[in-house]
């Protein structure tokens, strides 16, 4: 069995007018199926990535994935436990959280702006309890800075004294904090320029291969889920339409909406097409 | 090529942008000259930061303070406009904003926006106005019959498309668009980015598209210029920018834009070191030189001037000799 | 943390805006004087020992018919120096003040963090409150709360709990503005991914809402304060001027304008006036500086 695995997952959203304007008008209740029966299967150390155009549900999965959001129906299991599970008790469900972590699109909201870099990244450790001494935990916060190519002496520093992809380094480190097993990204580096994307994908890609960590990799963008992912998933309006390997999906895609995504996708091999 | 030159459409001359911040000044824009040519599409390339939006509101003259333009000019159709009001720019220079929603009243039908706008351009009467909008509209690529709905009822490709119509109205000879996809999802993007390129082949205006997309550029431009730190590093046709860059800092940019590979995993992305500098620190000589793998000591000295009308670089002087 | 205060831009506005400058000093000037009134006063005027009836009515900066002496601000009708039972008056207005603003601060606070962070039922109970009660104006619930909680007390409790009666009853009658404010903020904070983040990290609602929510939504807050500060002030001096706030004996501004009232029409304009003015100062000198605060915090009017 596969490290993640969802089976049968669904999310609706109650789009219906409140009840009693409801009756009156004698309307049926309206559910969005923003996810809707989607079946992946995620190997340890691997990148899944999960493509799609908005609207296509893949935000609503990362947030169900990350025991954020409650699943409609079907389940979300991490070596076979259950974040909703009700009988799962409070210390496996501190576990879980410790292995499960995330990393957002906007380097600006992800980082709480009264709060030096050395508390945010100190936050983590004290929640879950890893090292009680305040010796030890700078020490520990120091070398997740290096970690992710950050000087020590930035961690008396207020976030917006970075630049985005600083900001996004300080994001990545506190993911590390809990030393998860699985970090869901949900298009880390859309809102980065050109260079600054790639410091931040080859950053993943080191990590990865340093911690043998799992990425659940949310993104719109084919060409930047080409040079993370093991294993695509493409979603349209919640369905998942197609799942292949890389090197399937570019060269002989099946789906009609994934040949629709490949060629309308900008790409800058085409300039001597002009 | 033609045998004749080409009188170009908008000339901007050495023009530079100060930011006065209490009391210190920032060049926003330095020693910025590119020219556009009638019916081109003109793609301004950078990094967030760079001055692409910048010059785009140097040349509609939406700079305010604490912004200022301190040196150079803007020459459109052979005048001088870097100084005038806004209003004479009015019916020839149009905009295209990211956020289709900044563009359009939410409170009013399309077409009653559209009819306004044309009016206060052209001088017809109401129901040759309506006309015209109907016909503005089935040229983007709406139905005729959705004149009279309201913005909100619209898709975001949809609305992007009204707010073409709206800069089309005065039937202007230059289109600045602001990021006008950026906002949409890529099957969107493909569908706009054909309309721009249609209307620019068909009416013969010229399209400046701000962008920082590489991908948008390569499918979309006939020529590019490519900004960092406000000043121009690299210009030309954008099949040879792109294909054979010069400036190190396009060579590295184009280096780092993933693309759709079936392969690309294995390898790692090249990257830029660094960051571009704020404008407070941006350093003496080149702008780039502190990132650029291949700097030589002139580069920490002068500023390179744009050379061979293709690059600001101190080594395409060296290749030359 | 001094000198990133110096350097920052709201220090640098200050300093280039003269009404932001002047109003606060004028409050400072106030506040000061009246947090010394002990030293500066040159009369205690609640000792009746040492007050001379015969000081009654003297004008200003004249000296007395009958014993000759000369008060800066002439005297009330027992022969008070106004200008020491104006002091004295601002202390005891500037407390109610302070503390029922913090009191509505901290109730409207917490309130609006809960309301916009736990959202449902819990939010639409705490706002339609908030809806119904910004319905009456806040003078009439502050007198509400006042006649409710006198006619609670014991009798020979009334005396000296006035003060406290008198700041709770205005304290709960402001706190609407705060907890709108906050609920606000905190529907826009609590979206962002920093506080996802604190979620992922199994942290309480109390514990995201204490150390992440509300140091992001006090500026807003402060503002608020600023005003009701202000409002504070005269809702106390009204409640006084109808006689429903402070003892006679331990007079505010607003008392001491109601007794100024008394002998308006016979001549002796100055008790009147002195206290009024001292209170149109404070109050405006607070309006203004938040003024000038809300439109630097503001991003919108940036």
């Amino acid at each position: 069995m596969s490290f993640l695995t969802t089976s049968h997952l669904s999310r609706y959203f109650d789009l219906s007018e409140p009840w009693l304007v409801r009756k009156i008008k004698g309307q049926p209740k309206k559910l969005l199926k923003a996810v809707d029966e989607v079946n992946i299967g995620v190997e340890r150390g691997q990148t899944y990535a999960l493509v799609g155009e908005s609207g296509s549900g893949k935000s609503t999965i990362a947030m169900m994935v990350a025991g954020l959001l409650k699943p409609s129906s079907g389940t979300v299991l991490f070596n076979g436990d259950n974040f909703f599970n009700p009988s799962l008790g409070k210390i496996k469900r501190m576990s879980m959280r410790k292995s499960v972590q995330m990393i957002f699109q906007s380097p600006y909201a992800s980082l709480n702006p009264r709060w030096k870099v050395g508390d945010i990244l100190k936050e983590p450790i004290k929640a879950f309890s890893l090292i009680e001494d305040e010796t030890n935990q700078i020490n520990r916060v120091c070398e997740l800075l290096e970690q992710v190519g950050l000087s020590p002496r930035d961690m008396l520093k207020y976030p917006h004294e970075f630049s985005g992809g600083q900001r996004q380094r300080i994001c990545i480190a506190r993911a590390l904090a809990s030393k998860p097993e699985i970090i869901i990204c949900d298009e880390p580096t859309s809102a980065l320029d050109v260079s600054v994307q790639a410091q931040v994908l080859n950053l993943l890609k080191d990590l990865q291969q340093a911690f043998s960590l799992t990425y659940l990799f949310i993104s719109h963008d084919l060409a930047v889920v080409s040079t993370m992912a093991n294993k695509i998933g493409v979603l349209k309006q919640g369905i998942l339409v197609e799942e292949a390997t890389p090197s399937k999906l570019f060269l002989r895609p099946e789906h009609d909406y994934t040949k629709m995504l490949l060629s309308a996708a900008p790409d800058i091999s085409n300039a001597s097409r002009i | 090529m033609t045998s004749k030159p080409v009188k170009p459409l908008l000339e901007i001359q050495n023009l530079d942008v100060t930011l006065k911040n209490r009391d210190s000044y920032f060049k926003a824009l330095d020693d910025l000259s590119f020219n556009v040519l009638p019916g081109e599409i003109l793609g301004l390339v950078g990094e967030s930061g760079a001055g692409k939006s910048m010059t785009g509101s140097a040349i509609l003259g939406l700079i305010e303070p604490p912004l200022f333009i301190s040196k150079g000019k803007i020459i459109f159709k052979g005048k001088r406009i870097e100084e005038n009001a806004i209003s004479v720019r009015g019916s020839m220079i149009s905009m295209i904003f990211q956020d289709p929603l900044v563009s359009l009243n939410p409170l009013r039908k399309i077409g009653d926006q559209l009819v306004e706008t044309i009016r206060t351009h052209i001088n017809i009467d109401k129901a040759e106005a309506i006309t015209y909008a109907k016909n503005l509209l089935e040229e983007v690529g709406i139905d005729r019959e959705r004149f009279n709905a309201y913005p909100h009822t619209f898709s975001g490709g949809m609305r992007q498309r009204v707010v073409i119509a709206l800069a089309l109205a005065p039937n202007p000879s230059l289109i600045i668009a602001d990021e006008p996809t950026s906002a949409l999802d890529v099957s969107v993007q493909a569908l706009i980015l054909a309309l721009l390129k249609r209307l620019c082949k068909e009416r013969g205006t010229s399209i400046i598209l701000i962008t920082h997309d590489m991908g948008v550029i390569a499918e979309t431009t006939d020529r590019v210029a490519v900004l960092y730190s406000g000043r121009l590093s690299e210009i030309g046709k954008t099949s040879e920018v792109l294909n054979s860059p010069k400036h190190p800092y396009t060579q590295g940019l184009i280096a780092a834009t993933p693309r759709i590979d079936a392969d690309s995993l294995k390898t790692k992305l090249y990257q830029i070191p660094g960051t571009m500098p704020d404008l407070s620190e941006i350093p003496d000589g080149c702008p780039f030189h502190q990132r650029c793998s291949k700097s030589i000591p002139k580069c920490s000295e002068n500023n390179p001037p744009l050379l061979y009308d293709r690059a600001s670089c101190w080594l395409l002087e060296k290749e030359s000799v | 943390m001094i000198r990133t205060f110096l350097e920052s831009d709201l220090y640098h506005n200050f300093k280039h805006t003269p009404v932001a400058v002047i109003s606060l000093g004028i409050f400072l000037l106030i506040a000061l004087m009246a947090i010394f009134a002990n030293i500066i006063a040159p009369h205690t005027p609640f000792e009746p020992s040492t007050l001379n009836l015969m000081n009654g009515f003297t004008p200003p900066m004249h000296p007395n018919d009958f014993t000759g002496d000369v008060f800066l601000m002439g005297t009330d009708n027992q022969g008070r120096d106004l200008f020491s039972t104006i002091l004295y008056g601002s202390r005891i207005s500037l407390f109610v003040g302070i503390m029922a603003v913090l009191l509505s601060m901290t109730l409207g606070v917490t309130l609006g963090l809960i309301a916009g962070f736990v959202g449902g039922w819990i939010d639409t109970l705490i706002m339609r409150f908030a809806d119904i009660q910004i319905t009456f104006p806040s003078i009439l619930i502050a007198m509400l709360i006042y006649g409710v909680a006198k006619g609670l007390l014991p009798p020979d409790m009334r005396y000296e709990m006035s003060i406290t009666v008198l700041i709770i009853s205005i304290g709960l009658s402001e706190w609407v503005p705060f907890a709108r404010t906050v609920r606000g903020s905190t529907l826009i904070e609590r979206e962002k991914e920093y506080v996802i983040s604190a979620k992922m990290l199994g942290l309480t609602p109390l514990q995201i809402m204490r150390r992440h929510i509300l140091p992001n939504i006090l500026s807003p807050v402060l503002v608020i304060a600023t005003i009701t500060f202000a409002l504070a002030i005269i809702t106390e001096a009204t409640l006084s001027f109808l006689g429903v706030g402070v003892p006679t004996t331990k007079p505010s501004l607003g008392t001491l304008i109601r007794i100024g009232q008394d002998f308006l029409f016979s001549g002796e304009w100055w008790i009147l006036l002195f206290p009024a003015v001292t209170l149109l100062m404070l109050a405006l000198s607070i309006n203004l500086f938040g003024d000038w605060l809300r439109d630097m915090l503001n991003p919108k009017l940036k």
